[in-house]
């Protein structure tokens, strides 16, 4: 029993096919890479694995359980958390209250201690684990700036920080350094590496940039046209004929 | 409900619902077009059946070209809210809306202060006598309600599918960028489209003036209708809301005649929430709003 | 961040206003003191009404909410004798209940949509008092609504409601503990929540809240303070009808909270308080009055889009500048 388990998984939009029955199992503590070009389908597998949207066909299971056609918020309850593709962010609150504000599920959110505050403790210990998730992402000296005055490596940071709050098992990072340039990049891959080094916490990732996908993935998935057309270690990925002929003429690759 | 009566209250629905579409286009086609919505529609409406009151009543002129008139003059109301009230607000579709309740105001005052607060002014009947069918009688000043929105809304049917500017409308309300990469003037766009929508509303108004009680406050029953009949219909779709239109006139008036009109207006609210929970896009829509 | 400066600013004009209000009645006319009862509800129903709006979630039924609890007390009080300790906390509940079912078809709906379709079912409630005349009374309402009574005459704690200073700060009671409440709530993290909802709803979902079930509770939230303020209508005015909640009082609310602005607790007090002002200010144009309000209303969306609560800043670094403090952040 894999602890996260895609069982023959699709979504449809009227007659287009966004996913075609994919199967994937990830294992505690892996990093697991999804990738494949434009529109293959990746955010749309994102979306339907996070409660998103509802899928045509398929299941997934999580931690043994049964998770497809649950609420999203309900999966993240659970533990399976995913960030987005967009530097998604509440703009007019500091980094830090941010990050507070994704501590919703460990906190008392009962409107009694919304009126007087009885839960005090529970808040100071939210306050003191958003501080901790906002320095181990080294985001300290941008603790008390307004989310929307960061800069956009940052702002996709604190997507991640927000995920974390949650205190997730599974983190699912769509695109994590999209849209960033090389030192950014080199910034959050070594994030993400110390995220399941130090917390244990499992990763799947979609991205586009093949060196990040390399240098951080155990595993890879390749997705075209809804499909999984690939899976294997990365040498194993990088020397397929057909991962190969999916992304020709595509740049991705050597970049 | 006997034959006669069902025959009567299916015309009477036929009328009913004929004006409900006339008045609910205008709103379907100004959401399309400017993702705006026209509190005071019904507002507009009133000012269609002042211009009958004025033109007709007190001028004497004949009623059709009284009716006739309540177009272009409704329509330049219509597009000076597109103009001081839409286009300042644009992007934002409840600054716009709470506008034009501003300007309801202003025009039942303005209305009220020229011609009477709240008095009835009753507007003589110029097509008298009834018609005859199945043995039921349906006054003529209803019955010619009927061709007058199929006139009306064909018109507006051909305009949209076989003229320019009417294409140009089209376009806006699919995809305004589009339109706007295709060299089609928003803001001429916006213009036309408030254009049409005070010109129907103005011409139902218009033709209603000799039904029902001529006051500032009358528009507010049909505007609101027509909000329903729109959201039923789908907020953007024509098509939807000529046919919410006949469901409507044909709920109000049937349950009105069984029951009482409290009773009929209770039913299309309601109706129209089992439509939002089951389709939130309305009958025809497929945006959600 | 010097966090107490900032809000002893706040609080020191606080207990100022709540001064003057105490103050009041040994200074205005009785008919005066009636006026400023009703603007206190209204207070209440504007605050109430800004909860409502930071999920984004603007209505047209918040005055017809008002009237549930309004109706409720008339008709718990005068129809079943029922004390009024007892009915308005009833009064309160069953506006909440109101609240609860319309949102369920409201909460399939967003924005507009939201907008015009809380007014339509609002609209189904005027028409429910309208149609049944037990218990609402169909169009003349419920008249001859009991004053409050606590205690009887010679009792040591005896107030005489039949005069309406005691009513007036009855009322400001509830006033001060609502706005309370809802200044507690507003700066929560259920308060924050919503406040999300309305920047990213999606990112809400992704971190857990749900977000259907959060538009739900902020309705019944804001119903339960409506139902509050109608109940203490209902006291005051001691007759109620379903004219009192047309579309034109809706109209009125949405004016307050234009002026004063919404982003800030303070925006729909700022608008209440100078909207009454005004309104009262131009009684002698009679008919003409809605012609100035529809003016300001449009004045106001089209020139100054946040309210007159934009102006606070400025107005605070202004008194900053006074007492020679620097302003923080
Ligand atoms: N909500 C939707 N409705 C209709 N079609 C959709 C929807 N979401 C995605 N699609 C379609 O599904 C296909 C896959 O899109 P998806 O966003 O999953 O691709 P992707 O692999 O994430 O691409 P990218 O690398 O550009 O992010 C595309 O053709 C897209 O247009
Ligand atoms: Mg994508």
């Amino acid at each position: 029993m894999s602890f996260f388990s895609v069982k023959g998984l699709s979504k449809h939009f009227g007659g287009l096919v966004a996913n075609n029955s994919i199967d994937l199992d990830v294992e505690k503590g892996e990093i697991r890479g999804v990738i494949g070009p434009n529109g293959a389908g990746k955010t749309t597998f994102f979306n339907v694995v996070s409660g998103f949207y509802t899928p045509t066909s398929g299941t997934v299971e999580f931690k043994g359980k049964v998770i497809s056609g649950l609420h999203s918020s309900k999966i993240a309850k659970l533990g399976a958390v995913r960030t987005f593709q967009r530097a998604a962010l509440f703009p007019e609150f500091t980094v830090l209250e941010n990050v507070i504000i994704a501590r919703h599920l460990n906190a008392d959110t009962s409107l009694l201690n919304a009126i007087f505050r009885h839960n005090t403790k529970a808040e100071a210990g939210n306050l003191a684990r958003s501080k901790e998730i906002i320095e181990f992402l080294g985001l300290k000296d941008e603790q008390d700036n307004l989310a929307l005055n960061l800069s956009h490596g940052h702002q996709r940071v604190l997507g991640v920080a927000m995920a974390l709050a949650t205190e997730p098992e599974l983190l699912m990072l769509d695109e994590p350094v999209a849209g960033m340039n090389s030192s950014e990049k080199a910034v959050m891959v070594g994030l993400i590496k110390k995220i399941r080094d130090t917390w244990g916490i499992t990763v799947l990732l979609v991205e586009h940039d093949m060196k990040t996908v390399m240098s951080l993935c155990d595993k890879i998935t390749v997705l075209d046209f809804g499909e999984k057309l690939a899976e294997g270690l990365p040498e194993e990925i990088i020397n397929n004929d057909k991962v190969i002929e999916a992304y020709l003429g595509a740049d991705d690759i050597v970049a | 409900m006997g034959f006669e009566t069902f025959v009567q209250t299916f015309a009477n629905a036929l009328v009913l619902g004929s004006i409900y579409a006339m008045v609910a286009v205008g709103l379907a086609l100004a959401f399309g077009v400017m993702q705006m919505a026209n509190f005071s529609h019904g507002e507009l409406f009133m000012a269609g059946a002042y211009v009958v009151y004025v033109l007709y009543s007190l001028v004497g002129l004949p009623f059709l070209v009284a009716v006739v008139a309540a177009f272009p003059i409704v329509a330049l109301i219509g597009m000076l809210f597109e103009r001081v009230l839409f286009r300042p607000t644009r992007g934002n579709v409840l600054s716009g809306f709470m506008a034009t309740a501003g300007a309801g105001f202003i025009m039942q005052v303005l209305v009220g202060q020229q011609w009477g607060v709240g008095l009835m002014r009753s507007v003589v009947v110029p097509y008298k006598g009834s018609a005859e069918i199945l043995g039921a009688a349906i006054s003529w000043q209803r019955l010619v309600i009927i061709p007058a929105t199929i006139i009306m809304v064909g018109g507006l049917w051909f305009f949209l599918k076989k003229v320019k500017a009417g294409k140009g409308l089209r376009a806006c309300a699919q995809d305004p960028e589009a339109a706007v990469l295709q060299g089609i003037s928003l803001n001429k766009m916006t213009s036309l489209a408030m254009l049409l929508s005070g010109g129907f509303a103005g011409v139902s108004g218009a033709l209603m003036a000799p039904i029902i009680p001529v006051t500032p406050y009358m528009g507010h029953v049909y505007g609101v209708t027509a909000f329903i009949v729109v959201i039923v219909g789908g907020m953007a779709s024509i098509e939807g809301a000529v046919l919410a239109a006949f469901i409507l006139g044909f709920i109000h008036t049937f349950i009105s005649t069984v029951y009482d009109s409290v009773t009929a207006t209770m039913v299309g609210v309601l109706f129209m929430a089992i439509v939002l929970v089951v389709k939130p896009t309305g009958l025809l829509g497929n945006v959600k709003v | 961040m010097s966090k107490s400066n900032s809000s002893s600013f706040i609080w020191l004009p606080v207990v100022i206003v709540i001064g003057l209000f105490c103050f009041a009645p040994q200074v205005v006319s009785a008919y005066r003191l009636e006026l400023l009862t009703i603007f206190l509800i209204n207070v209440i129903l504007a605050q109430s009404y800004r909860l409502m709006t930071t999920t984004g979630d603007w209505t047209l039924c918040h005055y017809i909410l008002m009237g549930v609890g309004a109706y409720a007390t008339g008709i718990l009080a005068k129809k079943f004798g029922v004390p009024f300790y007892a009915a308005m906390p009833l009064a309160a509940v069953i506006t909440v209940g109101v609240s609860l079912i319309l949102a369920l078809p409201l909460s399939r709906t967003i924005g507009f949509a939201f907008f015009i379709a809380s007014f339509a079912l609002g609209e189904f409630i005027r028409h429910v008092w309208l149609k049944f005349h037990t218990p609402f009374g169909g169009a003349r309402g419920v008249n001859g609504i009991p004053k409050l009574e606590i205690g009887q005459q010679g009792d040591w704690y005896f107030i005489d409601f039949w005069d309406s200073t005691n009513f007036y700060f009855f009322t400001l009671i509830f006033t001060v503990l609502a706005l309370l409440v809802l200044y507690r709530i507003d700066r929560s993290r259920v308060g924050n929540a919503w406040k999300s909802i309305y920047a990213d709803s999606e990112l809400c979902e992704s971190i857990g809240i749900n977000v259907t079930r959060y538009r739900v509770l902020i309705f019944c939230v804001a119903g339960f303070f409506a139902g509050i303020a109608g109940s203490l209508l209902a006291y005051q005015v001691g007759s109620i009808d379903p004219h009192n909640f047309e579309m034109v009082e809706m109209v009125y609310l949405i004016i307050w909270v234009v002026v004063g602005g919404v982003k800030t607790y303070w925006g729909p007090l700022i608008g209440v308080f100078s909207m009454s002002l005004v309104f009262e200010l131009a009684r002698p144009l009679q008919e003409w009055r809605p012609l100035l309000f529809g003016l300001i209303l449009i004045l106001f969306l089209v020139f100054m889009p946040g309210g007159l609560e934009t102006l606070l800043p400025r107005i605070k670094s202004f008194f900053l500048g006074l007492v020679g403090k620097k302003e923080v952040r």
